[in-house]
């Protein structure tokens, strides 16, 4: 019976590291969108491909 | 190849469409456009969405010179270094996948972009470039390919996005669902035979709810204090009670080691609640309901220092009797005197004038008008915000205070509220005499069985879907309490110019029509150089009509042009001009070959499908004009049946707010509906103002939606289905209502126990949602798709 306790426990840190992505995925911006992301996917050629010569290719 | 619609844009073709590849364009804007695109291997534009296209608006070389401004380039600019400029700019044309595709290839088409983002909902595209390129660049390019961004709204998106809603609701879910999870064997009364079990997931469930409690439930507890501190009540009354209910007793079972009470179902309550408020609130990201006459004004203008050169100054920096050059189509940014010798300028948009007015020299010029024709110089008489046009704005905002709309809900709450209190305190008393010890109990489950959860979700999920169904038929609320008061709208009053009728287009007649299609070519040529306002119709109407060479033409002020073709000499303007003096009336223009004579008649093309709907829907009785025009239409306007006395023509603004307080004192409930800036304190005034627009995203008068101007003729049946929408909420108030009495009449006999309430408010809560939802969407399908 014991390890239903243990499981319990798992069972809510597994659920809070989800709640922590999703409010990771909110603070991104990740909801604030919801139709261009869907489209860009299916564009066929890479959007993003040249960028300055030192610069990140952080989008 | 399509042969009805133009390839880029989708637009009617015109009668004489420009061919390209095989494909037919309406205008050389598109078809350059397609060129672009073509040359730079991006033809996939025309893949993703057929005829996606946005309409290229006429540039001129400096129209964004402003930009490069430094003190006003750094109003747009985000982040700057040696490397890179990033910027942020709205541009409202944004519409597909294929405009995503178009601005996120940006750098194909040119080099010193380096990447574009954009942002669907919002409309905008956050957009990287190299510093060597202009801003000034960066927007005619952007202007060159269809999207031309809109700098007033610079300020409105700023505004960081409000993001604290989703956590509330991520955490109620994730309550819910946890709390759920660990009560399922209490469910089954499995938990009943090991006591360190229960008080364990029990004590962990009092932990997961605090939380809930504290961060999520908080708007109801702010919305119901506010309520009752203004000794009001609304439906976040009953609902806090029921929460403080639910949740006390859940606490005080919890540390009486008696299981986790009703933990589960708060947690879910609160969960469904803001899933209603979220669908409730999603709004239109990108439109803008309240904007103020700073964004109507342009940013910047250009100055003339005495010695005359020119420099552009943002506007704010104008001072009186400061000297101005406003251009073609340019709007005139405070009140100033006229120091070129003739103008004409366009007032349609501020007194409803259809026609444009001819202004000598020394007439005052309100601000708010637009110029046509050549640039002109003006004197500032007074500043932007002191002009007569923002003082009016200013005047009839303050004084017309909507009235606050009770919500229907809120008044069923009143009643809900008591008798909720008569039924506890009854069924409190009745078991004081059968078991004493049970009173606490029972008078907690019924304050908890009748928390409103159900009928607080009708409101939020008829009324939005209702709203979302009017999106989609053309008209945008501003929130859906706007529904609401569609429902009871009995009186339609309309404004005349750009409203009734159609501000882009001229009803043209050629009379007597006997002109060779040479020779009408000759004269659309002669008029595209024209500045006159008619001319310019002339040739906007007729825009596909190919390039001539014209010999000798010139334009004799005030009276007309004479040109040469083919040996031909060919004279365009008035009645005088072309020396037939006796035939001037009105606004006409007259075309003059050797051998023919005609005449061109310029009339405003009234929108007669959609007046014929209204006037059928409401009947003329309750339907009114109110015009800042003169009357010349009137007779036009009865003809198109609306009764002579319910027209009023030559109104100032606040004239027409007055009529419109005179109907409602009447009892009439008024929809009235107008695009101008003299529209404004009518818009405030009535019952539901609504902004037409033909273009969604050119500036609109502040107003509670936005209609956009070919669905007008669908008016009617939205009225319709806004009453609809009122049925719907009242079937959904019935059945939440039902179900509140059966489980009310359960936890009167006291044999609540948390496995019946958190099954009976879950389906509940989605009886209603599926209810609501689908009625409405049938209906929309009944009335559009038909």
């Amino acid at each position: 019976m014991g390890i239903i306790y243990l499981m319990l426990i798992v069972s809510l840190c597994i659920a809070a590291f989800f709640l922590g992505f999703f409010f990771w995925a909110t603070k991104n911006g990740q909801f604030d969108d919801d139709y261009g992301p869907s489209v860009r996917v299916l564009f066929e050629d890479e959007p993003i491909i040249k960028d300055v010569k030192n610069g990140s290719s952080k989008v | 190849m399509s042969t009805e619609a133009c390839y880029h844009c989708g637009d009617a073709l015109p009668f004489r469409p420009i061919k390209a590849d095989n494909h037919l364009f309406c205008c050389n804007g598109c078809s350059n456009v397609y060129q672009l695109l073509e040359a730079n291997q991006m033809g996939a534009f025309y893949k993703y969405e057929p005829m996606a296209g946005s309409k290229p608006a006429k540039e001129r070389p400096d129209q964004y010179a402003f930009l490069d401004l430094p003190e006003i380039r750094s109003r747009y600019i985000s982040f700057e270094n040696e490397q890179q400029v990033r910027v942020n700019l709205s541009l409202p044309a944004i519409h597909c996948s294929s405009c995503i595709y178009l601005l996120e290839n940006l750098h194909k088409l040119e080099a010193k972009v380096l990447r574009v983002q954009v942002h669907f909902a919002r409309k905008e595209a956050a957009i990287v470039f190299s510093p060597d390129f202009k801003l000034s660049e960066l927007a005619l390019l952007l202007n060159y390919i269809g999207y031309p961004p809109d700098f007033s709204r610079n300020e409105e998106t700023k505004k960081k996005q409000d993001r604290t809603f989703l956590f509330q609701l991520g955490i109620a879910g994730f309550a819910f669902g946890s709390i759920m999870l660990w009560s399922t064997p209490d469910y089954f009364g499995l938990g009943q035979d090991n006591a360190t079990f229960r008080n364990f997931t029990a004590v962990l469930s009092f932990i997961v709810s605090l939380p809930v409690l504290l961060f999520s439930a908080r708007p109801y507890f702010i919305s119901a204090y506010k309520a009752l501190r203004s000794k009001s009540i609304n439906l976040d009354v009953p609902i806090t009670i029921g929460i403080l209910a639910l949740y006390t007793q859940s606490v005080l079972q919890i540390f009486s080691w008696e299981g986790a009470g009703y933990m589960d179902s708060f947690a879910g309550f609160i969960f469904f609640l803001l899933i209603g408020k979220w669908f409730q609130n999603l709004t239109y990201a990108s439109l803008s309901f309240d904007r103020d006459f700073s964004s109507f004004f342009p940013v910047a203008i250009q100055r003339l220092k005495p010695d005359l050169s020119k420099e552009i100054v943002p506007i704010e920096q104008l001072q009186i009797d400061e000297l101005i050059e406003v251009r073609n189509e340019e709007i005139i940014p405070c009140d100033s005197e006229l120091l070129s010798e003739e103008t004409f300028i366009d007032y349609s948009f501020v007194t409803g004038e259809a026609q444009p007015v001819l202004l000598k020299k020394g007439a005052l010029v309100y601000a708010g008008g637009q110029v046509q024709g050549l640039a002109c110089r003006l004197k500032v008489k007074a500043t932007t915000n002191r002009s007569h046009l923002t003082q009016l704005w200013n005047e009839t905002k303050d004084k017309t205070p909507k009235n606050q709309l009770i919500r229907y809900q809120d008044r069923l709450s009143r009643y809900f509220l008591l008798i909720l209190l008569l039924i506890a305190s009854v069924s409190g008393i009745a078991w004081y005499f059968v078991a004493p010890s049970s009173v606490f109990r029972v008078v907690v489950a019924i304050l908890i069985v009748a928390c409103p959860c159900a009928l607080a979700l009708s409101a939020p999920f008829t009324l939005g879907n209702a709203m979302r169904v009017l999106g989609k038929a053309g008209l945008y609320l501003k929130n859906s309490s706007v529904v609401e008061a569609l429902t009871s709208i009995d009186t339609i009053v309309l404004d005349k110019t750009g409203t009734l009728t159609d501000p882009n287009s001229y009803q043209i007649t050629v009379a007597p029509h006997h002109l060779t299609d040479q020779d009408f070519t000759v004269f659309v040529n002669m008029a595209r150089q024209s500045t006159h306002p008619l001319s310019k119709a002339l040739a906007l109407a007729n825009e596909a009509a190919p390039e001539l060479e014209l010999l000798q033409l010139e334009e004799i002020k005030g009276q007309g042009m004479r040109a040469e073709w083919n040996g031909e000499t060919y004279l365009l303007g008035s009645a005088a001009f072309i020396g037939e003096a006796h035939l001037a009336k009105g606004s006409e223009l007259f075309l003059k070959t050797s051998i023919n004579c005609a005449h061109l008649r310029f009339e405003s093309s009234w929108r007669s499908a959609a007046i014929k709907s209204i006037l059928e829907g409401y009947g003329a009785a309750n339907c009114y004009v109110l015009s800042g025009d003169h009357n010349q239409d009137s007779a036009a306007l009865s003809g198109l049946g609306f009764l002579k006395n319910h027209l009023f023509f030559e109104l100032s603004p606040q004239q027409k707010a007055v009529q419109i307080q005179q109907l409602q004192k009447a009892g009439k409930q008024v929809l009235y509906i107008g695009d101008g800036l003299n529209d404004v304190g009518a818009l405030g005034t009535a019952a539901i103002g609504l902004a037409l627009s033909e273009d969604m995203f050119r500036f609109t008068p502040s107003a509670d939606g936005i209609l956009e101007a070919k669905s007008l003729v669908r008016l009617i049946q939205m009225l319709r289905i806004g009453r609809y929408a009122k049925r719907v909420l009242q079937i959904c108030l019935a059945f939440s209502l039902s179900y509140n009495i059966f489980g009310l009449s359960i936890a009167i006999s006291g044999q609540l126990t948390p496995l019946i309430a958190a099954i009976l408010m879950p389906i509940s809560s989605i009886t209603i949602v599926l209810l609501s939802t689908l009625l409405i969407q049938a209906k929309y399908k009944r009335t559009f798709k038909s």
